[in-house]
């Protein structure tokens, strides 16, 4: 079992799986401290039709089912994306069907359903990569993440890095160390505000019951606080948003002369 | 009668040129200008240089009566890429934004020599869209010789209208990455011909991807967004029932398969 299996499946008490969604989206209603929640985590699915999107991907059908996932949650439940995912897919049916057009119901749906009252969480559990990260994380209010070496945020795998910035795989991972932002892990990534909570983890495969617990009280704190509603600039307030000041000062000056 | 004026190739332009030819003459204020010197720190680095307004031109201008707020991208600049200061810049705009703002984007999508200080701004993006538009319309130009992909490409598919030339690609993977992430056999970087025939402006409108195809003409670009200041196509874009109707086609069918999916499993 994967990650985003392990922790979709054991995240809520009382969890019911919905079969209304493809097999590469597990939907699982349940509670967390007596309040209704929805995981949502795209998983692998071997048998499906887009070869390309069959290792977790966001492809052409995930970003569609995400957008529907999260729109047909009911009303007053709560919504945890769990984010296990290695990007998006990449391939010329997915380019030629434009998969920029998946990816963006998926981040509309999140984001209008935030702005309309929702709370939206985000636990990352394994990687969170670029196209598919925005389509599935990014919009929540509230971020949580396992501080674990499986978990990694970035925008492009390491040697289309090198290919694109006519660079080498060695001069990437050099600057990766000079360069928090091209950074891959998840403290460098939380040391931008980026991350609400770290959990410490021994297996983040196979979590205990207390690890587990540890991650639902934060959830219904975050829950409790409304944190799920706060919008991604936002982020930019956050304590550890220090080495962001650079987005800050711009933002200063554009409302001083505007 | 005035007489045809010229055509003047929007593609050909600089971001302030494109700008100045789309809004009221003279009425462009730019904000943050070359002059404030807001460039990147994260680029010396990597062997780069930086531009004095790190490839993002800001400000307000009059269109239609209106106060317009605008962000315009420099595809010369680091093939238009978006880092922690260019990616403020678009997001401050489009939360301050009252009565419109216009997007010309001619983007590669996040830059990545700022990875993740990019993708953390483009989340901003993406939600300043969706709030703004709400209240106003949000009008994206894709035009440029670069086109508009990454994370960009999923900003773009959320604004109210979106207007393309034929000269526009966009797509959320480039080429060269699909080639370099699913290998030769499944795309060639070098056959631009089938990229523009797959990707390009002409087959978005067909696919209703975008909202309108337009001539590779400053003005023709103007009368587009003038219209495009009263439409609103995002829902009827972003409609998943109809994305998947346009998806279905480009399953592949089983049996056209060669290998089984056991034995795809088993590669890296």
């Amino acid at each position: 079992m994967t990650r985003g299996e392990t922790w979709s499946h054991r995240l809520l008490s009382d969890a019911r799986r919905s079969s209304e969604y493809p097999d590469s989206l597990r939907v699982v209603d349940g509670s967390i401290e007596s309040e209704p929640y929805r995981t949502i985590t795209i998983v692998a699915d071997p048998l499906g039709r887009f070869p390309r999107a069959r290792a977790g991907e966001v492809g052409l059908d995930e970003g569609l089912a995400l957008a529907d996932a999260v729109r047909a949650t009911e009303r007053e439940r709560s919504i945890v994306a769990i984010v296990d995912l290695p990007g998006q897919a990449f391939g010329r049916r997915e380019e030629a069907a434009g998969i920029h057009l998946s990816l963006a119901a998926a981040a509309d749906a999140y984001a209008t359903e935030r702005r309309s009252g929702r709370q939206i969480f985000a636990l990352l559990v394994g990687k969170a990569i670029s196209g598919g990260f925005l389509a599935h994380g990014l919009q929540a209010g509230w971020i949580g993440a396992l501080e674990d070496p499986g978990v990694e945020v970035h925008v492009m795998p390491a040697a289309s890095v090198a290919r694109v910035t006519r660079s080498s795989p060695q001069e990437v991972a050099r600057v990766a160390t000079v360069v928090p932002a091209t950074a891959r892990d998840v403290r460098t990534f939380a040391e931008f505000g980026a991350i609400d909570e770290l959990f410490a983890v021994r297996d983040a495969g196979d979590p205990t019951h207390a690890e587990i617990a540890t991650v639902r009280e934060a959830i219904a704190r975050a829950r409790a606080a409304a944190l799920g509603l706060r919008a991604p600039v936002e982020r930019l307030n956050a304590p550890a948003a220090g080495t962001r000041s650079l987005a800050r000062e711009v933002r200063r000056r554009i409302a001083e002369a505007w | 009668m005035t007489g045809a004026k010229p055509r003047v190739s929007y593609a050909e332009l600089t971001p302030r040129e494109r700008i100045a030819g789309l809004v009221d003459a003279g009425s462009f204020r730019e904000i943050l200008d070359p002059f404030d010197r807001v460039s990147s720190p994260y680029l010396a680095e990597q062997g780069i240089v930086a531009q004095r307004d790190d490839g993002v031109v800001i400000g307000r201008a009059r269109l239609a009566e209106r106060d317009i707020a605008l962000a315009a991208i420099d595809g010369r600049f680091l093939g238009g890429s978006v880092g922690e200061i260019g990616g403020a810049k678009i997001a401050c705009v489009l939360e301050r934004a009252s009565e419109g703002a216009l997007l010309l984007l001619d983007t590669g999508g996040i830059r990545l020599q700022e990875a993740n200080l990019g993708i953390l701004a483009v989340a901003e993006i993406c939600d300043a869209v969706v709030a703004l538009r709400a209240r106003a319309p949000v009008i994206a130009v894709i035009a440029g010789r670069v086109g508009c992909y990454g994370g960009l490409s999923i900003a773009a598919s959320l604004c109210s209208y979106i207007i393309v030339s034929e000269f526009a690609r966009f797509g959320l993977n480039g080429s060269e990455v699909v080639e370099q992430e699913a290998g030769p056999d499944e795309l060639d970087a070098s056959d631009r011909a089938a990229i523009w025939r797959e990707t390009g402006g002409t087959r978005r409108v067909a696919q209703g991807h975008a909202d309108i195809l337009v001539d590779d003409d400053i003005d023709a670009v103007r009368k587009a967004v003038l219209a495009g200041l009263h439409l609103r196509h995002e829902r009827e874009r972003l409609s998943t029932s109809r994305l998947r109707a346009t998806i279905a086609e480009f399953a592949p069918s089983r049996s056209a398969e060669i290998a089984p999916p056991a034995t795809r499993q088993s590669l890296p």
